[in-house]
């Protein structure tokens, strides 16, 4: 008997139900997944957090990020919108755009359709806003402020939409936790 | 050389014939699936620890244009100033501003919105302060349900009022 138990017998399970599952899980989440663009080390940003459930909207949106310096970044998400608004900006400050970021890209008018966020100066940032809001006139606005950011430069940005007759606007944050 | 070519033309096709036969009979063909079910789950879990499920979410927030001047009764209008020490000061219509914690803020507001249901909130926030403060109050706000809110620059006077009270 001892000499029978040492006798192993080749197990076989049936794997096939698992593999499925695995199957479909993969396939559920290569389809949900998105990949955001690497964002510009300057304008990432820690957000504060709220209650609010609202969802940030999927397209159509401008996000204006002020990041805990103060610092200004206008994205778009639509390239084409992109390319139009921005392409003129970056020609302008060629010579002064960060090499690191610059090397990235070849001229001006790919920087300005692949960048994903572009710093700019709170006195541009009216003239910008109208014409985004004359080409895409659904875009909505969004305000991606740093947690550590001062409230000057974010009241300067809504005197700004006051200006420009954008009175509904976004403030993203993150879901608090309790 | 022509009669052997034949011969070998029908020996091949007796072969064939053969072949036929023994492809009619299917033989369960066993392929080895493990590396393919790894890859699957490598990219499975890939997929899984890189995706981010939460979006970030977002507070609306609606401003009056510029033109529009809104009249509101003093008895209704509560204002909250945020100081550049980021210290919360609240009052009445005319009253003396007090200063205030922010976790009372929520009591307060809710025990002010039952007394007086017209209650229209005035935000008045330093530029020195901290954006945060910001959307914590307009958190507030929205969870004691004061819809009616506005926000409006911190002026000269706010601060000199701010600034009697040691703030």
């Amino acid at each position: 008997m001892p000499k029978n138990k040492k006798q192993r017998v080749g197990l076989r399970m049936d794997m096939t139900p698992m593999v499925d599952i695995g199957f479909l899980l993969l396939t559920f989440f290569m389809l949900t997944t998105q990949f955001r663009p690497p964002e510009i080390p300057e304008a990432q940003v820690i957000l504060p957090t709220s209650h609010s459930d609202i969802k940030q909207p999927e397209s159509d949106v401008m996000i204006i990020t002020v990041n805990k310096d103060g610092g200004v970044f206008l994205s778009l998400d639509s390239q084409k919108l992109r390319e139009a608004l921005l392409t003129k900006k970056i020609e302008e400050n060629w010579d002064k755009i960060d090499p690191k970021i610059k090397s990235q890209y070849s001229d001006p008018a790919t920087m300005a359709k692949l960048v994903p966020s572009f710093p700019v100066q709170i006195s541009d940032l009216s003239d910008l806003l109208m014409q985004a809001r004359i080409r895409n006139p659904k875009l909505r606005t969004i305000i991606k402020g740093d947690r550590e950011a001062d409230y000057g430069p974010v009241m300067d940005i809504m005197d700004i939409l006051q200006k420009v007759n954008i009175t509904r606007f976004n403030l993203l944050t993150d879901l608090e936790m309790q | 050389m022509g009669a052997l070519e034949g011969g070998g033309e029908r020996q091949s096709a007796v072969m064939a014939k053969n072949k036929k036969k023994h492809r009619k009979k299917r033989i369960g063909i066993r392929l080895d699936m493990t590396p393919m079910v790894d890859i699957a789950f490598l990219l499975l879990t890939f997929f899984m620890l890189t995706t981010t499920m939460s979006k970030p979410s977002t507070m609306e927030i609606n401003l009056p244009p510029t033109e529009t001047k809104v009249e509101v009764a003093e008895s209704n209008l509560i204002t909250l100033r945020v100081s550049e020490k980021n210290e919360i000061f609240w009052n009445m219509g005319v009253e003396k501003p007090e200063k205030i914690s922010f976790d009372g803020l929520r009591k307060l507001l809710s025990e002010k919105l039952q007394a007086n249901p017209k209650l229209i909130a005035l935000l008045k926030v330093d530029r020195k302060a901290k954006y945060i403060n910001m959307v914590d109050i307009l958190d507030e706000f929205a969870l004691t349900n004061i819809n009616k809110f506005s926000i409006a620059p911190m002026q000269d006077e706010d601060k000199q009022i701010i600034e009697k009270l040691g703030g």
